[in-house]
Order: structure tokens, then sequence, then C-alpha cells
């Protein structure tokens, strides 16, 4: 009678673990799953840009909805309804990366223009510029 | 699709400068379902917008899977399942602002506009008629519309088993920040 008893809590155990696990996948939340996600790949952001010109597919299969973590210069910072827009752009080229921070997890007051940055994204691809979402910087 | 982003960079960059396109980089597109289970919404924050104030040409790029979903899962699925953004990364719009005449992109003021053009999402082109404002302040030009999209319309498959937390019409709203540079 004992022994059933405990195949039983251990199930019912088993079973909530599972529950639980079940849940967290489903509901986890996009934000908190880039920035606590492993990096892979880092680049800095004029090789990026030049992978894309010089060959959109090849590129695509490399880079898109990896985890990136790139470097370069802020060329100009804007803000929209949800959050901020950092665009890492060399002056002499026609094309650059576009970072989307949420509100919460980007500061503007640290980043300016001219400035080097890290950021970590997810790459969602190119069309005028590489498009990194869900950014957040990892050192300045 | 490629030739067609090729020609786009080919056309607003160099020209840019002396021709007033009107260029933006990071316009906001965002979609929303409601059902009675559930709110869904998602925000695409890199939409590529070229706006041509001569000859109301307006042409709108974005990539599905910039789409940002709340819910992780649910953007796997969106791109996956709905939207099989591997075979179409792309969306656009390709259209004429019909009553130029009537809008003054030098003066200061918010102008209602009526754009009609061609929409693809999902492989689909469908002609698209939107009343929507642009507004002019200074150098800052906005454009902002509302429409409805029907998945079903583009060929896009619900499945059974999340049919009743998609709704059979979605609301677009589309705005764009552009500069002249």
């Amino acid at each position: 009678m004992q022994k059933k008893f405990r195949y039983i809590l251990v199930f019912l155990i088993l079973a909530l673990i599972a529950a639980y696990a079940a849940w967290k996948y489903t509901f986890k939340e996009s934000e908190s799953n880039v920035a606590s996600r492993k990096t892979d790949i880092t680049i800095e952001a004029p090789a990026l840009v030049q992978a894309f010109e010089t060959n959109e597919d090849s590129a695509n299969s490399l880079y898109l909805e990896k985890i990136i973590q790139v470097s370069g210069t802020v060329g100009s910072v804007s803000e929209d309804s949800l959050g901020y827009a950092v665009y890492l752009k060399d002056k002499n080229s026609l094309s650059g990366v576009m970072c989307s921070f949420d509100r919460a997890s980007f500061d503007p007051s640290r980043v300016e223009p001219g400035s080097h940055v890290i950021v970590k994204g997810l790459c969602t691809g190119y069309l005028l510029d590489v498009q990194l979402n869900k950014c957040s910087v990892a050192r300045q | 699709m490629v030739a067609r982003t090729i020609l786009m960079i080919i056309l607003a960059l160099p020209y840019m400068a002396f021709s007033q396109k009107l260029v933006s980089r990071n316009g906001h597109i965002w979609f929303y379902s409601h059902t009675p289970i559930e709110d869904i919404e998602a925000h695409n924050r890199q939409v590529v917008s070229i706006l041509e104030p001569a000859t109301g040409d307006i042409a709108f790029n974005l990539l599905i899977r910039s789409f940002e979903f709340r819910k992780a899962l649910m953007q796997e699925h969106f791109n996956e399942n709905f939207m099989e953004s591997d075979k179409y990364p792309k969306s656009t719009f390709e259209g004429k602002i019909t009553n130029l005449d009537k809008i003054d992109f030098k003066k200061d003021g918010t102008y209602t506009a009526e754009v009609a053009g061609n929409l693809t999402i999902h492989n689909v082109t469908r002609p698209l008629k939107v009343t929507g404002t642009i507004e002019v302040r200074g150098n800052l030009v906005t454009a902002r519309a509302k429409f409805i999209a029907t998945p079903q319309e583009y060929n896009i498959t619900i499945p059974a088993v999340v049919e009743k937390n998609i709704a059979k019409e979605i609301e677009v709203t589309v705005e764009m920040p552009y500069s002249s540079n």
C-alpha cells in the first residue's frame, strides 16, 4: 500500500514538472528569448552588410534566424511608438544594420551617433539594410 | 524579388539628394487580430518605403520575419506554418497617390491621401485601395493608413486547431516617418 502511494507521489511530481515545462515553453516571451539566448555569430557591421550585398542567398543561409552580436558605429538613433531604432552605418557605405529595440531594453542617453556599440539581436533578413530584431546592447 | 530590391536601391539612393524622394527605413506596420478567445498583435518596425512627392508613386517593402510577436512560439508558427517565410520572405505594396493635387508637401498640415495599388502577401498579389493621411511638419512627412486584410484571400491557410484564435479579418495599421535623406 505504501509502495503504491510512493508511485503515485512520484508520478504526480513528474506530471507537475512536465506541466510547468510545457507552460514555460508555450508562453515564453519573445523578448527574454533573444537577450538570454547564446550568441551564434559575432561579426563587424560592415562585414555583415557586405555579405548580404555580395550574395543575399548565401548570407541568408549563414545569418538568417541566428542570434548575431554585431559591432559598429552608430549612424543614427530614432524613436518610434514601441522603442528605438539604432542604425549602424559607415559613412562611405549605402546600407547598414538596422537594429530595433523595445523601450525597456534600451537607454538612448547612453548611445550617441558616432559612438561604437556592440548590439545583440535576431537577424531577420535584408532589404535596404540588414535587419536585427529584439536587440539589446551587449557592450559600449 | 532580388532584382526588385536591387532596382529599388538603385532608384532610391543615388538620386535621393536631388530628386527629393522621401525614404523611410524604419517604418512601422502592425496588425491586430481580435477573437473572443484572444487578441493577437505583431509589429514590424523595419519597413522600407519610398514616396515620390512629384509623381505620387509610393512603395513599401517588408520582411515577414521582422514581425515581432509577444510570444516567441506564435512568431515561429506565423513564419513556418502560415506565411511560409522561407519561400516568401517579403511582402510588398506598389501604388500611387490618386489625389496628389490635394496634397502640398511644402506646406505644414494633415492631408487625406487616397492610394491605389497592388499588395503582395504570401506570393499573392491583389489590388488594394486605401484612404489614409499624410502629415507634413517641416522636413518630416508621416504617412498613416489602416486597412483590412483577409488571410484567406492571400492563400494563407490557418490550421483548424487555431482557427478560432485568429480573426477572419486582420486590421493592418501603417505608420511611416519619412525623411528626405
